[in-house]
């Protein structure tokens, strides 16, 4: 039997069985890494995975599993296990259903290639080509370039049943002249011929070569320009803090903010999992609801956390097609562009600091905001708009919901950011946060 | 699990030309609950079964896995695979392996009672419990995120240097999150507890005495905590501060790969640097050893991932750097010999460098001896925040539970002590070192793909001197 014929089985069997909702998703993924560093490739990594994750609720019990062999006998054994353990489960109060279909999906742009599944020889060859660039600037770069392709089937036993193919590349290049002055860019994309290698080495490597000068340790507070990809780990905590899982576990500053302006009136921010070339865009949920675009804060007002259905319920409002089965979960995070050019933003820092990675972000208080996090690669003095001295050895010791507050200026460029830290894509610009702490250790 | 799949695949890529091979064939069976705010959000169980194959083609290094097992798959992508790693001959790194012996061996970490055994209602009640001692201490803790997770793993890891070693061990680990609320003012605390070895491991963390002590402590500090004095003063730190300090900035960065580069793109360099062996780094007290050896450890194994038989490392002996971690690749590119530090996450990612339990050796004082003769001090006893940047110099502390110490004793909670220190000053400013060892369980976080791996970090409290509170 073909592995969606089992699904059906399994859904089947599950509900002659006593199940009140089931959820099962096929995922069937081949994924390759070309590794870098020194110059050289490192490794190369080939994995493919076939999954069939089940979700099961019985009497507000749930219980999540997956199946292994693809047979009916393992499937109806399966179901029967689950069955029983639910029995031993206390129930979850706070659980109402899943969605109820059929949906009409909104038929997404550019979310899969079939090139980028036949890209393996490419792959070192596009490696090559970025070390070829950035060899003509810095000692030595490492990174990686990653490609995946998925095919997945949805199920439930609400009238849903829905398939979508996806490809996603994703490099990822850090630059260094020595250890102390380096540059990291990525970039990311869902078809073959938008993920521009070339443009990222080069940009990497430009960093690293500003970055080899004099380098000063400050502390104080500074008005800062944020690259993209800086800046992404600020405001992915405002899209995971968006999370209604998050508010209720007290992982978020966004607890009884609705209506409040959090942020500066400068910043619109959206979650939308239908982004054209979006790293993580989708047309449907973990449950098999539509994605939509969902206005997390508007001019710095919070107009809404994330939801599933059964959260909505609760919240007496619509699910925001963001489902995650316990947690609802961002999709894209978007920060609507600004109308400043780059060089506006930085001609118009006298005195200021320009930031291009961070890494290392942790909260002493989630609920108030308080973190820190540590500016990694290229950091920079400004003076009157050019950029000065180097910077060592800092650290941001802020607040989240100050720095998006204390946002001066935003820029017209965007640019889509995944990193090794950053795991939910956010796709932002340039932005100039004024008042910002800096620390440096003894 | 059957051990003819890992063969079978191992002769392929033989066939195929590849010099080196290690395969490992891997079955977890995992059992987990979420508990938000006292409600029973979901349960899990799963199994899962794949292979993982690391390999040298034409001296090029490569990685296949799979959760397929059948034989036709398993040759395609292992054709696939040696294909694409030989295709990095213009551009790719040459990899050698120091050489070491081979081993066959069969070992488990023993169970007085079996993960397999325990129900649903048990691992429920774990946590549920210490919901139960959070109420009837009538603090105030409006958010609450308990999870607990079992992992009981079979790995057959064979090479084609002939090792065979078949292991089992089953963990098990339980974390936390809490949100403490007094007079409109917030505390938050988190922490986990993991160990290897059979359900009755889990007693021996009493959770509702833990988290009775971490509520009313939070309570404590948020009612009558003063601002944290600043300035150069004595720090003692509790165990899981020292903990911390030892696995960031020690144990980090003395993973030879960080060292040679490989993962600068990702988790960072180091600033140590092979010339660094046999110098000065910390005062005469500090000796921090990496162990994997130690029984019902969370980063308990006896073998690597390349079958590289487990020992004690000291990566610092009475303050001087004597070791760094290594797999065979980076001993080779260092001449020395592999130290059995290879591990991965599971079935599915390549084994690189990896710390296993890092703990700093204790020493001859009671805790409360550390206290003694501080006119003014600050006492860290554990932490929310903390960061080190990517060579593992420049790290911050911010103390949760905290007092001020007054003439010899604890007196004041205070708020939010910061330590933000360079490595290059932390560990020369040991001057006493408590004998109250501690080991507690972690996910290190390395790689890309992003492995999580079980560990241990610790160490005893240990007095600071010279050092300044911000």
């Amino acid at each position: 039997m073909k592995h969606e014929d089992i699904a059906q089985y399994l859904l089947k069997d599950l509900k002659r069985k006593g199940a009140d909702d089931v959820i099962v998703q096929l995922s069937s993924s081949t994924n390759d890494i070309v590794k870098f560093s020194n110059n050289k490739i490192s490794t190369t990594k080939d994995w493919s995975t076939t999954m069939m994750s089940v979700f099961v609720a019985k009497d507000k019990k749930i219980m999540a599993t997956s199946l292994k062999t693809f047979t009916e006998k393992a499937a109806a054994d399966l179901a029967t296990r689950t069955l029983q353990g639910l029995k031993q489960l206390q129930p979850n109060n706070e659980y109402f259903g899943i969605a109820q279909g059929p949906f009409k999906y909104k038929k997404l742009r550019e979310y899969y290639d079939p090139k980028v599944k036949d890209m393996d020889i490419e792959m070192i060859d596009l490696v090559k080509q970025s070390l070829d660039i950035t060899k003509k600037k810095v000692k030595r770069a490492a990174g990686i370039l990653e490609k995946n392709d998925v095919e997945n089937y949805l199920l439930t036993s609400n009238d849903i049943e829905v398939r979508e193919n996806g490809s996603w590349l994703y490099f990822s290049i850090r630059a260094l002249v020595n250890q102390n002055a380096s540059g990291h860019q990525t970039a990311v994309s869902r078809i073959k011929n938008k993920l521009n290698v070339i443009e990222t080495a080069a940009r990497a490597a430009e960093i690293a070569h500003l970055a080899n000068r004099p380098r000063k340790r400050i502390s104080g507070t500074f008005d800062v320009i944020f690259e993209p990809l800086a800046f992404a780990n600020i405001i992915e905590r405002i899209g995971e803090g968006a999370s209604i899982f998050s508010v209720e576990s007290g992982l978020s500053p966004l607890k009884e903010k609705l209506g409040m302006q959090i942020a500066s009136p400068l910043v619109t921010i959206h979650d939308d999992g239908t982004v054209p070339n979006g790293y993580a865009s989708t047309s449907f949920d973990a449950e098999g609801s539509p994605t939509q675009k969902n206005t997390i804060v508007k001019n710095g007002i919070l107009k809404t956390y994330l939801h599933n259905t059964s959260t909505a319920y609760r919240y007496k409002t619509k699910s925001t097609g963001n489902a995650g089965l316990i947690a609802p979960d961002p999709h894209n995070i978007v920060m609507e562009p600004g109308t400043q050019t780059k060089d506006a933003i930085f001609s118009s820092v006298k005195n200021g600091l320009y930031i291009t990675n961070v890494w290392y972000t942790r909260f002493q208080n989630y609920s108030t905001g308080d973190f820190s996090t540590i500016p990694r690669d290229g950091a920079f003095v400004i003076k009157n708009g050019e950029i000065k001295d180097a910077l060592k050895d800092i650290r941001i010791s802020e607040n989240l919901l100050k720095v998006m507050q204390n946002v001066v200026m935003v820029g017209k460029e965007m640019r889509q950011i995944k990193s090794w830290e950053v795991e939910t894509p956010c796709i932002l610009p340039y932005v100039l946060v004024k008042n910002v702490q800096i620390t440096k250790p003894e | 699990m059957d051990e003819g799949i890992a063969e079978r695949a191992l002769a392929y890529a033989q066939k195929l030309g590849a010099a080196y091979i290690e395969a490992r064939l891997e079955s977890t069976t995992s059992n987990a609950i979420v508990i938000k705010n006292g409600i029973v959000q979901l349960a899990s169980f799963d199994y899962h079964e794949g292979l993982g194959m690391r390999f040298i083609v034409n001296k090029k290094l490569g990685f296949v896995s799979t959760n397929e097992l059948e034989e036709k798959h398993i040759q395609e992508i292992i054709a696939k695979a040696i294909r694409i790693t030989k295709a990095t001959k213009d551009i790719g790194q040459n990899t050698e392996l120091a050489k070491e012996k081979s081993h066959k061996a069969t070992y488990k970490v023993t169970q007085k009672i079996k993960l397999a055994d325990i129900w649903i209602p048990e691992r429920t009640q774990l946590l549920l419990d210490a919901e139960k001692a959070v109420k009837e201490t009538g603090v105030n803790v409006p958010a609450r995120h308990l999870s607990y997770g079992d992992t009981d793993t079979k790995e057959y890891l064979i090479t084609s240097e002939g090792t065979k070693i078949l292991s089992h061990i089953p963990r098990m680990e339980t974390h936390y999150f809490l949100t403490i609320e007094e007079n409109n003012k917030v505390s938050q605390r988190s922490w986990s507890y993991g160990a290897s070895g059979g359900w009755e491991q889990t007693k021996k963390w009493n959770l509702p005495k833990v988290f009775e002590e971490e509520v009313t402590t939070m309570r404590m500090n948020l009612l009558k905590g003063k601002k944290a004095p600043s300035g150069k003063m004595p720090i003692v730190c509790g165990p899981q501060v020292t903990g911390i300090m030892v696995h960031e900035s020690c144990g980090h960065p003395y993973e030879a790969d960080r060292i040679l580069g490989r993962e600068a793109a990702q988790a960072g360099e180091s600033f140590v640097t092979k010339r660094m062996l046999g110098t000065k780094i910390a005062s005469q007290k500090v000796t921090i050893v990496d162990d994997p050896t130690i029984n019902n450890s969370f980063g308990f194994y006896r073998y690597d991932n390349e079958g590289v038989k487990a020992r004690r490392k000291f990566l610092v002996k009475k303050g001087i750097i004597t070791e760094f971690l290594h797999n065979r690749e980076t001993a080779y590119a260092m001449g020395l010999k592999s130290n059995g530090s290879s591990r991965a996450a599971d079935f599915d990612k390549e084994s690189i460098v990896r710390m296993s339990n890092t703990f700093l050796l204790p020493g001859d004082y009671k805790e409360k001896e550390l206290f003694e003769g501080v006119k003014k001090g600050i006492y860290m006893k554990n932490f929310m925040e903390w960061n080190i940047d990517d060579k593992r110099l420049n790290q911050k502390c911010t103390g949760a539970e905290a007092y001020l110490i007054e003439n010899g004793e604890i007196s004041t909670p205070i708020i939010a002590p910061v330590l933000e220190v360079s490595t290059l000053r932390l560990w020369p400013a040991v001057e006493a070192i408590g004998k109250n060892l501690e080991l507690h369980a972690g996910s290190c976080g390395k790689g890309e793909p992003m492995q999580g791996i079980p560990i241990y970090l610790g160490g005893p409290s240990i007095r600071l001197q010279g050092l300044r509170i911000k």
